[in-house]
């Protein structure tokens, strides 16, 4: 064969193109179409860039045409009890605060349940299950995860109200309970996988001193690796919790489209983002009106809450991440 | 230091701490199969709601109003098919473009680092922020533009449109149906029916004052000038280079108006024109007069229409259709697929971020090191060494990310409106589609109790694809997993 023999100048001054013929190649011309790539990355990470901008600039202006409208203060707005927007009859209220409930309330109880079982079984695929229940677990929690979310908002308002709320009590049709069950459902799998990340980071070392010390399997875990991955855990809860108050579908369907200021978990409850489906799905909101405009003011105070909350949850996993390495 | 042996019972690993350790471990084990007892219940409770519906009917046959045993998820299946591949188109590279660009060129600037850092926390909130509030900015950034242009309503033309054939319609009195293009030479005349701002050929700006026919003309005799009457005919010219309405006011000024909107829905035929008949035969329309008998000869009948008629059944009233071609396009993009698919890109695309990342993490440095020592450029090196053996991690991260994609309903509903069914099938990237997930909420919220079956058949179908792409993706990750080692 022709090849070259290795070490001669003519190789050297060749460099190997990504495709592995030889192909000589001034280094100036790569650079340059390396310069045009690099661009063209620019611009593809400056999309989520814009994204962000595109969200922020859009809730404001919009929400200004709510607030600009003279029927419309903005105390009233942060403060009233009564929201009556896009109802056709009596007088127009326009406080926040029975949606705001209307999330609270079934996150409320999407987080009772989400939480603790989410962070058992977190500690118990990190810290004792075995690989044959770890197999049976893990695809379970992923199939979970993997369920749209509409699918669980008619699981609630198909099973879990008439088979196991109507029995035990005077539930409506609509009611809290079975939206936040639901949204529970959908966060065990999100506050699994990332509680369990943060224990299993967790370096080994540390669970052998404990054991060294005689503790049992309980004591080790309990007071030795939930401690050291607290940040971690923490971080979870706080984007499970924003996920629990995004959640749009499921409370479209099972928590009912009547704005509530109660602490009864029997009773319907509209929230911020079943508001705003609700206004979609009627197909009657035309652009420049009262209750178009109350999309973005309520979907910008739904914005500020979930934005906070995953960057507080950013910050703590960065910065109070225990580094062991 | 005292002898371990001689202390206190509860400081040794005695069996009352073993047995809490050991009761624990039972506690967190049921706990964690309730996750499986859930499944176990939603999935059959599903089947057992819409097992029976599922039939090959239903698949294929579209929403029927009040009538679900003939209704289906036809359209809704293709619709979220087109949706999702616009999605993955517009998402995956610019995701894997992030991806590189974050992980593969950090860079030494200050200033650089500060917006690499950015980038990466903003991308991290994006993905916690709530896919309504995607919905949202679609509805405002792709479906409305930001109000830059004139939203589109029903029957109305867009500012900016390739790919569209604008023509009227009209049925003559033998019931032929005959078309002829709206273009602005073929502009039927227009008929004054309000007030309207006009301007005199001096550019002189005025309401026109428009009367009826009946009234006392000794009411306008001194402002002759800005009168015309009710129904009197405009036509259109070019008036200093904008499209204009040109009439005569009854003092015999000429006075113009802007052309807006750009065609009439409908228009009136008043002189004969070239038309189209069905069979492609071009023919001129024999245009009669209110006076005028109804030909007897069907032959003429057929190319005849009535320019006016005391009878609203025979007035030659001919209404704008448009055909679009495949790649017909709008500015904005209004309620349509290209806006669904390009909002879902933007709820998938940090999660197609996220997982490229790690993807491109798992490769070897070793690997890039390889080909630094012979002299690639960086860009060579991601080309030739990084992407190659990141691929698959790429992939099954991007259908993990499409089958997200596939499950959304909230951003759809706010970009399309909770479209059941259309007329006409998708033939465009403008025409508004149901999709599967839009049709099961719409369905489960029906009064109708056979739609709650049908809407948890539609449940197994989006399931079962789900399902498909999951299988794909551990199959992906399988044999990647075998080729490394």
């Amino acid at each position: 064969m022709s090849n070259p023999p290795v070490g001669q100048g003519e190789l050297l001054t060749t460099p190997i193109s990504p495709r592995g013929e030889l192909r000589p190649r001034s280094s100036k011309s790569s650079k340059r179409w390396q310069a045009v790539v690099v661009t063209g990355l620019v611009f593809c990470a400056l999309v989520s860039v814009f994204t962000t901008i595109g969200i922020i600039v859009m809730l404001v202006v919009e929400s200004w045409g709510f607030f600009a409208d003279d029927q419309i203060e903005i105390w009233k707005f942060l403060t009233g009890t009564k929201w009556t927007v896009g109802q056709t009859q009596g007088e127009l209220s326009y406080g926040i605060w029975p949606l705001l409930s209307g999330t609270l309330r079934i996150t409320g109880i999407a987080m009772m349940i989400a939480l603790p079982m989410g962070l058992v079984s977190a500690i118990y695929l990190s810290e004792y299950a075995s690989k044959r229940i770890r197999s049976l677990l893990k695809p379970t929690l992923e199939i979970l995860a993997g369920i749209p979310t509409v699918v669980l908002g008619f699981f609630a308002v198909k099973f879990i109200t008439p088979y196991m709320l109507e029995p035990i009590g005077d539930f409506k049709t609509f009611n809290a309970t079975s939206a936040g069950i639901a949204v529970g459902i959908l966060c065990i799998p999100l506050v699994t996988s990332l509680a369990e990340d943060a224990l299993q980071a967790v370096p080994n070392r540390l669970r052998e001193g404990g054991y060294g010390l005689g503790a049992t399997r309980l004591e080790v875990t309990l007071k030795v690796v939930v401690p050291a991955a607290l940040s971690g855990i923490i971080s979870a809860f706080l984007l499970a919790l924003a996920r629990a108050i995004g959640e749009t579908m499921v409370v479209a369907l099972a928590a009912g489209s009547t704005p509530t200021l109660t602490l009864d978990p029997r009773m319907p409850s509209q929230t911020m983002t079943g508001f705003i489906v609700e206004t979609f799905k009627s197909e009657s909101v035309v652009p420049g009106t009262l209750s178009y405009f109350s999309i973005y003011a309520v979907a910008a105070v739904l914005f500020l809450i979930t934005f906070g909350i995953t960057l507080i949850g950013q910050i703590i996993r960065m910065k109070y991440r225990e580094v062991y390495d | 230091m005292k002898d371990p042996i001689n202390q206190p019972r509860e400081y040794r690993n005695d069996a009352r701490r073993k047995m809490f350790s050991s009761s624990f471990s039972v506690i967190c084990l049921l706990v964690s199969s309730l996750a499986i007892v859930v499944l176990a219940t939603l999935l059959l409770s599903i089947f057992s709601t819409g097992g029976g519906w599922l039939n090959f009917e239903m698949l294929t046959a579209s929403h029927r109003e009040n009538n679900p045993e003939e209704s289906g998820i036809g359209q809704a299946i293709i619709g979220s098919l087109v949706i999702c591949s616009i999605c993955g188109l517009a998402a995956l590279p610019i995701g894997v473009g992030t991806a590189i660009f974050l992980e593969e060129f950090k860079p030494k600037n200050r200033l650089l680092r500060m917006f690499h850092g950015l980038v990466q926390l903003n991308i991290n909130n994006l993905a916690g922020v709530p896919s309504i509030v995607y919905g949202i900015l679609g509805l405002t950034a792709f479906v409305y533009m930001f109000g830059s242009f004139s939203p589109i309503r029903v029957n109305d033309q867009p500012d900016y449109e390739i790919g569209a054939t604008y023509f009227y319609q009209t049925k003559t009195l033998g019931g032929k149906y005959v078309r002829f293009p709206a273009t602005a030479e073929i502009q039927p005349v227009f008929e004054i029916d309000q007030k309207r701002i006009v301007r005199t050929a001096t550019g002189e700006r005025f309401a026109l004052n428009v009367v009826p026919a009946t009234t006392d003309e000794s009411k306008y005799e001194d402002k002759k000038d800005e009168t015309v009457i009710l129904g009197t005919k405009a036509k259109l010219t070019n008036h200093q280079g904008v499209q204009s309405y040109e009439t005569k006011t009854l003092g015999g000024t000429p006075v113009f108006f802007t052309a807006e909107p750009k065609y009439s829905q409908f228009a009136k035929i008043l002189e004969p024109i070239m038309v189209t008949g069905p069979e492609g035969d071009a023919f001129e329309l024999n245009v009669l007069s209110k006076s005028d008998a109804i030909p007897t000869d069907p032959d003429v009948q057929s190319r005849s229409v009535f320019a006016d008629s005391p009878d609203p059944n025979k007035r030659s009233s001919a209404s704008i259709f448009r055909e679009n071609s495949f790649f017909h396009m709008h500015l904005p993009f209004s309620k349509s697929v290209l806006s669904a698919g390009l909002t879902l890109a933007l709820v998938i695309l940090p999660i197609i971020i996220i997982a490229s990342q790690e993807a491109i993490r798992g490769v070897p440095q070793t690997l890039r090191e390889a080909a630094f020592g012979m002299g690639a450029t960086r860009w060579q090196v991601v080309r030739g060494a990084v992407l190659p053996s990141a691929i698959p991690g790429i992939m099954t991260g991007a259908i993990l990310a499409m089958s997200r994609a596939v499950g959304e309903a909230a951003p759809l509903l706010a970009v399309m409106g909770g479209v059941l069914g259309t007329t006409n099938h998708l033939s465009s990237l403008m025409d508004k589609t149901p999709v599967l997930p839009v049709t099961i909420f719409k369905w489960a919220g029906d009064e109708n109790e056979g739609f709650e079956h049908l809407a948890a058949a539609a449940i197994i179908v989006l399931l079962a694809f789900l399902l498909l792409m999951n299988s794909v993706a551990i199959f992906i990750r399988y044999r990647y997993e075998k080729k490394l080692a």
